[in-house]
């Protein structure tokens, strides 16, 4: 099944026996298609998850500065304060 | 009642969704990454010419996979509706949501990667007597509706509902435009039937590659979409308290 | 309050959509226009004679019909809006499936009808052949109430949207295809001396599915959008 590998030279394989231009434009469109079908999300998340962190930290420093909340850090307090009466 | 239904409804908490996914995705994206490997070397180094097609045959290892995963987005999407409509489950339309864009990058690279294939195999670039690409380039206008309704529709509850229906529609009219668009055209080239024998055209040589670049790209799929998932779920529960200690943990 | 039966609000809802047509003119005067200056379009565009055209007049007469419907739609719907009787429609105790199927036969008989009518006058100024005429009044018959009840989906899941032209045609389009398809190659057979039964046959089995589904699909988007 496997019959070995069908170029006997690089540039051959370069080549693609006269079709250089199709298969390898469809090759290239399919690795930038999974690269970035796969890196946008990944760079999302980050983004979402840097924006939640850089809200509630601010929002946390806020009340921290405020002073009421004697020993307990700026996030738990954000956390405390808006965690209540989430149903999770 | 309740008790029947409970591994559905948890089955649908997007907290549940999120924290089997953040187990299941090392395994996925390993296996993914192996088969497509796997299935481009083979395709591009140890698939013999066709006798006919030469090298061109290379490109149909990658054309096939990805119109079969092109095809399975409307019957998800109506799945998903089905169960946005029915039982009000958010994290369906939250697949429902990121399936439709994704589904049209995989239709339009369905349609380049075909005509890049017919530039050699046909001689031109398009061809409306291939039935299955025209049907697919309406297939392609289909998602598009189902986006441009999404984003045209304010409020994300009737957005939500208004797309389930139209993927339900659309899921029914894909099968219809597929038939008669094959009916208008009786030219077109009948699939090839997969041969046993080493040597013929449609030999294992050929189908065992292109089997395993079909499952490594419907993983990939799978993969893509529960990434846009997760994502779609950090926005929406941006104020439950899992998703804030989340985000606290990160860097 | 008096429970009037099914059929009296199923004739009423289709006398009143025909009364308030008749009042606005311009409704359905627009797309009827519209239709015939597209297919005197094509003879400028691609060809003036005869032996070209003929070929051409049985898809350009089925073309234009479909973006005159597309024109038509827009229509659809959209005074009922405005004015709230569409949420009362909603509200009323007679099964939706029937006030939408009333509605959609209003718009077919005030937008689809005149444009059928006037269609043989066209397709002979697009020489097509006597063979042709009666077959492409019958697809066309059996295919527009077809796309108008499926873009009455498509209206009805955007109803209320501020620009919706594109998205209209983006979702009517791909659904009309099949009806295009089955009435252009009717025609095209009775044409090259064949019985174009079969093709009007499919295209009476779309109808009948359309009938039956499609007023359902719609009542269930008009839910969606006006909840």
């Amino acid at each position: 099944m496997l019959t070995g590998i069908q170029f006997d030279s690089l540039s051959e394989f370069f080549a693609m026996g006269g079709y250089a231009f199709n298969v390898w434009s469809v090759y290239a469109l399919f690795a930038i298609f999974l690269v970035a079908n796969l890196a946008l999300p990944l760079r999302r998340r980050k983004l979402i998850l840097r924006g939640q962190k850089r809200r509630l930290t601010v929002r946390g420093a806020d009340a921290e500065r405020a002073g009421k909340h004697g020993d307990k850090a700026g996030w738990e307090v954000s956390l405390a304060a808006e965690g209540a009466g989430e149903e999770q | 009642m309740a008790g029947r239904w409970q591994w559905f409804h948890r089955l649908g908490s997007p907290k549940w969704f999120y924290e089997k996914t953040t187990r299941w995705l090392p395994w996925l994206i390993g296996v993914m990454a192996l088969l497509l490997a796997v299935g481009i070397v083979w395709a591009l180094l140890f698939l013999p010419p066709d006798y006919q097609q030469g090298h061109t045959s290379r490109i149909l290892v990658v054309h096939v996979a990805v119109a079969g995963a092109s095809l399975s987005f409307f019957p998800l999407m109506a799945v998903a509706g089905t169960v946005t409509l029915v039982w009000r489950i958010k994290l369906a339309d939250m697949v429902a949501k990121n399936a439709a864009p994704l589904g049209a990058w995989f239709t339009f690279l369905t349609l380049a990667t075909g005509s890049i294939w017919g530039s050699v195999s046909w001689g031109t670039w398009w061809e409306w007597t291939d039935s299955r690409l025209v049907s697919m380039l309406f297939q392609f206008f289909l998602l598009l509706g189902v986006i441009s309704l999404r984003t045209a529709i304010e409020s994300a509850e009737t957005a939500a509902r208004a797309c389930a229906l139209l993927s339900i529609v659309g899921c029914i009219n894909v099968v219809i435009i597929k038939y008669s668009v094959a009916w208008w055209n009786t030219l077109h080239q009948p699939p090839s039937p997969i041969s046993m024998e080493v040597g013929s055209p449609n030999g294992p040589e050929f189908w065992v590659a292109t089997a395993i670049m079909i499952v490594g790209v419907y993983l990939f799929l799978a993969v893509s979409l529960i990434l846009a998932t997760r994502n779609e779920i950090l926005e929406r529960e941006n104020k439950a308290q899992w998703v804030r200690e989340l985000a606290l943990r990160s860097r | 309050m008096i429970r009037a039966s099914v059929g009296a609000a199923f004739r009423a809802t289709l006398k009143r959509d025909l009364l308030i047509s008749v009042k606005r003119r311009n409704d359905i005067l627009n797309p009827f226009m519209f239709f015939i200056i597209v297919v005197t379009l094509f003879p400028i565009g691609i060809s003036p004679e005869s032996a070209m055209l003929r070929q051409l007049a049985a898809g350009v007469v089925w073309i234009s019909v479909l973006l005159a419907s597309m024109l038509a739609m827009d229509s659809l719907y959209r005074s009922d809006y405005e004015d709230g009787s569409l949420e009362q429609l909603l509200l009323s105790s007679q099964p939706l499936y029937l006030l939408v199927f009333a509605k959609n036969i209003a718009h077919w008989l005030v937008s689809g009808l005149p444009v059928i009518l006037v269609s043989p006058l066209l397709a002979y100024m697009l020489s097509l052949p006597a063979d042709g005429y009666l077959t492409l009044v019958a697809s066309l018959l059996l295919g527009t109430p077809v796309v108008g009840m499926l873009g009455s989906i498509a209206v009805a899941l955007t109803v209320g949207l501020g620009s919706r032209g594109l998205i209209l045609a983006v979702i009517t389009v791909p659904m009309s295809v099949p009806v295009l398809i089955f009435g252009t190659l009717a025609v095209q057979n009775s044409l090259a001396g064949g019985s174009p039964l079969g093709y009007l046959a499919l295209l009476g089995a779309m109808l009948a599915a359309a009938v039956s589904l499609a007023p359902v699909a719609t009542a269930a988007a008009l839910r969606i959008t006006l909840n």
